[in-house]
């Protein structure tokens, strides 16, 4: 009798010591990977970009077909490592919000000036809906534009940017 | 280190944003947003090294993000020669790239999460000149085509015109207002800046003008009964001032009260008591006058917003959705009946009786009144502060009833997967943790109710005690009658519902104009495709159809049809083949005149569709969708929907031509079968069935069949082929499929391409041709092998 499939061998991990990342001279990623086949542009998406962001990394080639996927990063080898990691930090901006200064609201629609990881923003929401709260404080915004946002755990704010949080969560 | 050099700091972006308010960050957003823009001093004297002499900007744009991933504004700028990035990449002075228009291969945009990357691609690589966020993706994307036209003027046809940028158009949804840059708050298309309260206001009010002779006296009435209203307290002034104050003197003094005092005490019970029925009767009266009125305005208005929504043309609807337009005629128009026959009038109500106690109280005593005056800022204060909290409070209420509604709706009609899988157990849990939420979020309204009215009471009665001191004082003085003071307590109590009313004011007003917006944008927009004046009716036709290099776009960023060029003969079955957005379905529009071509002409029988009257030429053009739609009514209204005279015998021949009579029948009401909303109670084939009968009664001379066949099942599609087969018999036809067996009957095909026509020719023809046509026929062939294994 066939026994039934094995869904863990559905997936392949690319052996990531076997893996070679490197950026060529046109600032794109290229991939040589175990079987010696090498990939350029490759664009490295992850599976699970609000969860998971150094792990389940797939890797796309310019038809947007994956190539592969990289289980975790840190099991790569350190130089590919920081060329996948620099890569990433471009694909996904999402500045983390330390501080709220002010956020006025005008029928639904909310004006935030912020600090963030990355300087200071401002930036307008349509609607209340724009704000995702997540388990153990965590915060989600997507502004007007597209651009996103997040409060890794709003509690842990100052207690000003706290009460101007809780007027829209 | 310029202070430009680092971009924003969060003064200047604090800065930005108090100088110019929420309402002018929209004249920050213009400023950046244009493609020109205003150079800094520090760049253009690094620019001077850079550029030869006469060579001019043409393109400057700025970014808010640098390449190291912090925001501050980098550069982009255009020369007709040249295209120089200045980068800063966190260093004091920016890195300059000068790269000669000549030298580009193209510009390339990456489209990232949270921010774009634009590229430019030489012989040498491909260089990254910005990096930006959303916000600025407008702006690069218009700024793009600009670019590739200055490289253009370098080197012609150079660029490769599939990499090539087109012009930049904003999608259909409005989330920016187009006047003011603001945003739109979601689930509603007005900009609630630019709404223009007064004239729309005003233009509501015209609905209401042809009524002014029930209205006018209604508000005449209204004034009259708040005034009236308080005349009982006057009244109980005089009877204490009157009557028993100098009775209970008399009686204190040893004597007997005056001998008409308890004649005048029942002639002001008595005129207590006829003011009360007065106010009873004539509010009532004033109520189903102003109901009369509002009905009337509704009726009016819905009737003339659904008038002018039948006439517009699809592009109207398909632009909005339909839970939109519903609740416009729904909602907003019921929104603006309350308006105009109970918010007004209360409002106007209100000020009148605030004004009426402030003049009475101000001629019996003006520094009393002026004290009395003082809780209503309390009032006010309280009332927009507790209403600010329970809109917060209700709001997240809100959220988890919506919650509790999405599991429900999930998990009940979802019960097979949810016992199958035995997660009874989780779905409990998620459910009590929310009822657990909203047991929270009731009690915190609660908690809210519950002080609210103590406050608004303990103001009421703050007020009260300073009357009682100060008017005290007052009486102690001979300063104040008794009468006096218990009018002052009595107009206290009084206060309340006017101040509540008149601080949500605002907000009644801009509600109403919102949706008073909503309902004039139906009645002011006109139909894109109308009967021209000279428009003539289109005789009887026989059916030959022309196109004549038809270009058509439906948003102007991309042709859907380029260039169409094909002519069809009276009687000719046409197959129509290509891929989704091939532009088959848009070029059935264009025949039924859905749709009007931006360049080239439609012929239908030698006359040019714009210029027959769009009615009579619908009349002869019957369409059978994929999916089609039966409307609420029996099975029979259904048939005969196109010929509303069909008499019952022509019903059921049309059936039995549809292969639908068996099945008809079959139902216990036959014919008189009730088809439920969207035909839920009949079947899929049973529904094509019906709608092909439709088609047949209907008698048109070009039919178009969209998709006629594809969402049933083998044996109901060679029943409903045959019915189609006798419904195309002596018709133009033009038939949509994507399993290319079913245009076995086409005359000639026509195989569609990203809007031009690739092939045309009979079956045996393309395929002997060996083109996309054969290649598709293979490709099918083989599926067909791998279903019948």
């Amino acid at each position: 009798m066939q026994q039934p499939i094995q869904i863990e061998d559905e997936i392949q991990f690319l052996d990531a010591k076997r893996v070679k990342i490197e950026r060529n001279q046109s600032e794109e990623l290229t991939v040589e990977l175990p079987d010696g086949s090498t990939h350029a542009p490759v664009e490295p998406v992850r599976a699970f970009p609000l969860t998971h962001l150094t792990q389940y990394i797939s890797l796309l080639d310019a038809d947007q077909n994956e190539i592969g996927m990289i289980e975790d990063i840190k099991q790569l080898k350190k130089a590919d490592r920081k060329v996948l990691e620099e890569e990433l930090r471009k694909c996904y901006f999402m500045p983390k919000i330390t501080k709220v200064h002010s956020l006025e609201g005008r029928f639904g629609v909310t004006h935030w000036e912020v600090d963030t990881s990355r300087g200071a923003a401002y930036f307008d929401l349509r609607s209340r809906f724009d704000i995702v709260s997540l388990e153990g404080g965590r915060v989600l915004i997507k502004d007007v534009d597209g651009n996103r946002y997040e409060i890794p755990n709003y509690h842990r704010l100052d207690a000003n940017s706290v009460a101007l949080l809780e007027t829209q969560i | 280190m310029n202070s430009m050099g680092r971009g924003f700091s969060r003064r200047d972006v604090r800065r930005m944003a108090h100088s110019s308010g929420k309402r002018n960050s929209a004249k920050r957003l213009e400023e950046e947003m244009t493609i020109l823009e205003q150079v800094p001093p520090d760049l253009q004297s690094r620019l001077k090294d850079v550029l030869s002499q006469q060579e001019e900007i043409k393109v400057a744009i700025s970014t808010d993000l640098q390449f190291d991933g912090t925001y501050g504004k980098d550069w982009v700028l255009v020369t007709e020669k040249r295209l120089i990035a200045f980068n800063r990449n966190g260093a004091p002075t920016p890195e300059v790239q000068n790269i000669p228009l000549e030298d580009v291969e193209s510009i390339e945009i990456r489209e990232l999460h949270g921010n774009n990357i634009m590229k430019v691609r030489t012989q040498a690589g491909a260089v990254e000149v910005a990096r930006y966020s959303k916000r600025f993706a407008p702006k690069f994307a218009e700024a793009t085509p600009e670019i590739e036209s200055l490289i253009d003027k370098v080197k012609p046809e150079a660029l490769d015109e599939s990499k090539r940028h087109r012009k930049y158009v904003a999608s259909g949804k409005k989330i920016r207002c187009e006047t003011c840059g603001s945003p739109i708050p979601r689930r509603s298309d007005v900009c609630p800046n630019c709404v223009e309260k007064g004239k729309l206001i005003f233009r509501l009010l015209k609905y209401a003008l042809p009524f002014w002779r029930v209205s006018a006296p209604a508000v005449l009435i209204m004034m009259v009964v708040r005034l009236v209203d308080l005349y009982p307290a006057v009244l109980s002034k005089q009877l204490i001032d009157d009557i028993f104050v100098p009775a209970t003197q008399a009686i204190t003094n040893g004597q007997q009260p005056e001998p008409g005092a308890f004649g005048q005490l029942v002639l002001i019970v008595l005129l207590m008591v006829g003011v009360n029925v007065f106010t009873m009767v004539a509010s009532a009266i004033r109520g189903y006058m102003m109901a009369w009125v509002g009905q009337n305005i509704t009726l009016k208005l819905r009737n003339d917003a659904y008038q002018h929504l039948s006439v517009l043309s699809l592009d109207f609807y398909e632009q909005r959705d339909t839970g939109n337009l519903m609740s416009r005629i729904t909602q907003d128009v019921g929104r603006l009946r309350d308006f105009i026959s109970e918010g007004l009038q209360n409002i106007i109500g209100d000020s009148m009786a605030l004004i009426y106690m402030c003049i009475i109280m101000f001629a019996i005593n003006w520094q009393l009144a002026l004290w009395a005056l003082i809780p209503i800022p309390l009032l006010i204060f309280f009332t927009i502060f507790f209403g600010q909290k329970m809109h917060k409070v209700f709001h997240v209420l809100w959220k988890h009833y919506a919650g509790i509604s999405t599991i429900l709706a999930s998990t009940i009609p979802g019960v097979r997967v949810v016992k199958a899988f035995t997660r009874e157990k989780y779905e409990v849990g998620r459910f009590r943790n929310l009822t657990d939420l909203i047991f929270e979020g009731e009690m915190n309204a609660a908690k809210l109710w519950t002080v609210y009215h103590p406050i608004m009471r303990f103001i009421i009665f703050f007020g009260m005690i300073m009357i009682w001191l100060v008017g005290g004082r007052q009486i102690l003085n001979d300063q104040l009658t008794i009468g006096g003071l218990t009018l002052f307590t009595n107009f206290m109590m009084r206060f309340f519902m006017p101040v509540q009313t008149l601080c949500r004011m605002n907000e009644r007003f801009l509600r109403a104009a919102t949706s008073a917006e909503r309902v004039f944008e139906i009645l002011d927009t006109p139909p894109s495709v109308a009967d021209s004046k000279d428009a003539i009716d289109l005789p009887d036709i026989r059916g030959a159809v022309e196109f004549r290099d038809v270009v058509f776009s439906y948003d102007s960023e991309k042709n859907a049809l380029n260039g169409i060029n094909f002519t069809v003969k009276p009687g000719e079955m046409i197959g129509l083949v290509g891929h989704s957005g091939a532009g088959k379905s848009t070029l059935i529009n264009l025949i039924t005149r859905f749709y009007d071509p931006q360049h080239g002409e439609v012929f239908i029988d030698g006359h040019d569709t714009r210029d027959v009257k769009v009615s009579t030429l619908r009349k002869q053009i019957g369409v059978v969708l994929q999916d089609p739609f039966l409307f609420e009514g029996t099975v029979a209204d259904n048939i005969g929907y196109g010929k509303p005279d069909a008499t019952r015998k022509e019903i059921i021949a049309a059936a039995k031509a549809a292969n639908a009579h068996d099945f008809i029948v079959k139902f216990p009401d036959g014919y008189d079968t009730k088809v439920g909303e969207r035909g839920s109670r009949v079947s899929g084939g049973e529904r094509q069935r019906i709608s092909i009968a439709r088609a047949i009664l209907k008698n048109p001379r070009i039919l178009i069949l969209d998709e006629a066949t594809s969402s049933v099942d083998t044996e109901t599609e060679s029943r409903i082929q045959e019915a189609l087969g006798r419904l195309i018999q002596g018709r133009t036809v033009f038939a949509i499929a994507h399993r290319l067996s079913t245009l076995k009957h086409s005359n000639r095909l026509i195989i569609l391409e990203e809007g031009k026509v690739d092939e045309i020719g009979t079956h045996e023809e393309l395929i002997a041709k060996g083109g996309t046509y054969a290649g598709l026929c293979e490709k099918q062939m083989e599926l067909s092998k791998i279903r019948a294994l």
